[in-house]
């Protein structure tokens, strides 16, 4: 089988892309968390209100996996 | 890759020649149908005494005023017609992406939803830029992107210029990724184990859907009430 290094090359960064760009976003939807016990277990009373932003902000920091995730894509597409 | 799986059709005029999706422009024109066909149908004869369905109309737009009125801190009504019709778009859109369209098929591509599809999650990423530079013209004139001058004021301006670039390329992206990433992971899932381990995840992408739609709602009424609002 005849190695393509070039192509070998861009599925290999395709798998760092989605493997780093999945530290960031498990962090941020972690710290989002962390964020929203804190928050409930201090105040129950607002847990409805919390689980929004919480939703909104891990929505946010997941989509920087996603970009990752469109690079590789692209990479992968090559 | 996001190129790949669309009906691409080529009109060359000239030395010109566009490519248009026409899979995107289908699935993009009914779920745009239906919601005209919805508005149409809610604002004839009007009552002062609701039906059923005009008051579910009513709880939307209420929805909507009650939201932009905690975002913003005013002038926040004018600015709903744009907000919600995007809101209300972007929904139908990604849920359509659930619908059983796929049975019927086309040359190339299938019928998903059209945000699968990065020029349309772009158009409107322009348009939200567009809007919102503009009303922040209109309401702070020539103070828009230069508040003071001074040292600071032109490296804010200077920030503000390279958020312009940034903001509706995060919009586009951060759309279409999250939907597109749904398709995939579902056609993996389907390889998995046929029929069953997709289902988990199809519920999975309703919740994106709203969530995804939600986030583009907050995102624009943040950026119009920064254009707009006095904030130093």
């Amino acid at each position: 089988m005849e190695t393509n290094l070039a192509l070998n090359m861009a599925h290999l960064g395709a798998g760092l892309a989605i493997g780093f760009g999945a530290i960031g976003a498990g962090l941020g939807i972690g710290f989002a968390t962390k964020g929203l016990m804190d928050a409930v277990s201090r105040q129950p009373e607002v847990a409805g209100k919390a689980f929004g932003f919480f939703l909104l902000g891990a929505a946010l920091s997941e989509a920087c996996a996603l970009y990752a995730f469109v690079v590789a894509m692209q990479l992968l597409g090559k | 890759m996001s190129e790949i799986g669309h009906w691409i059709w080529t009109k060359t005029l000239g030395e010109n020649s566009f490519t248009f999706n026409l899979d995107t422009i289908f699935t993009m024109w009914f779920a745009m149908i239906v919601l005209i066909v919805v508005a149409f149908i809610a604002t004839r004869r009007l009552s002062l005494v609701p039906g059923k369905f005009q008051a579910v109309c009513e709880n939307i737009l209420k929805f909507f005023w009650g939201t932009m009125d905690t975002m913003m801190p005013q002038g926040a009504r004018k600015h709903v017609p744009l907000v919600a019709s995007l809101f209300l778009f972007i929904l139908f859109a990604n849920l359509m992406g659930q619908l059983p369209l796929r049975i019927i098929h086309l040359q190339q591509g299938e019928l998903a939803s059209p945000t699968n599809d990065i020029n349309l999650t772009a158009a409107l990423a322009i348009i939200v830029l567009v809007y919102y530079v503009g009303a922040g013209i209109k309401a702070k004139k020539g103070k828009f992107l230069l508040h003071e001058v001074s040292f600071v004021g032109i490296v804010m301006m200077l920030v503000e210029l390279l958020e312009m670039v940034t903001r509706p390329l995060s919009l586009a992206i951060r759309l279409f990724a999250n939907v597109f990433a749904g398709e995939i992971l579902v056609t993996l899932m389907l390889g998995a184990c046929a029929y069953f381990a997709p289902l988990p995840i199809m519920f999975f992408e309703i919740l994106v859907a709203f969530i995804q739609a939600t986030v583009f709602m907050m995102l624009t009424i943040a950026y119009i009430s920064s254009a707009t609002n006095e904030s130093h």
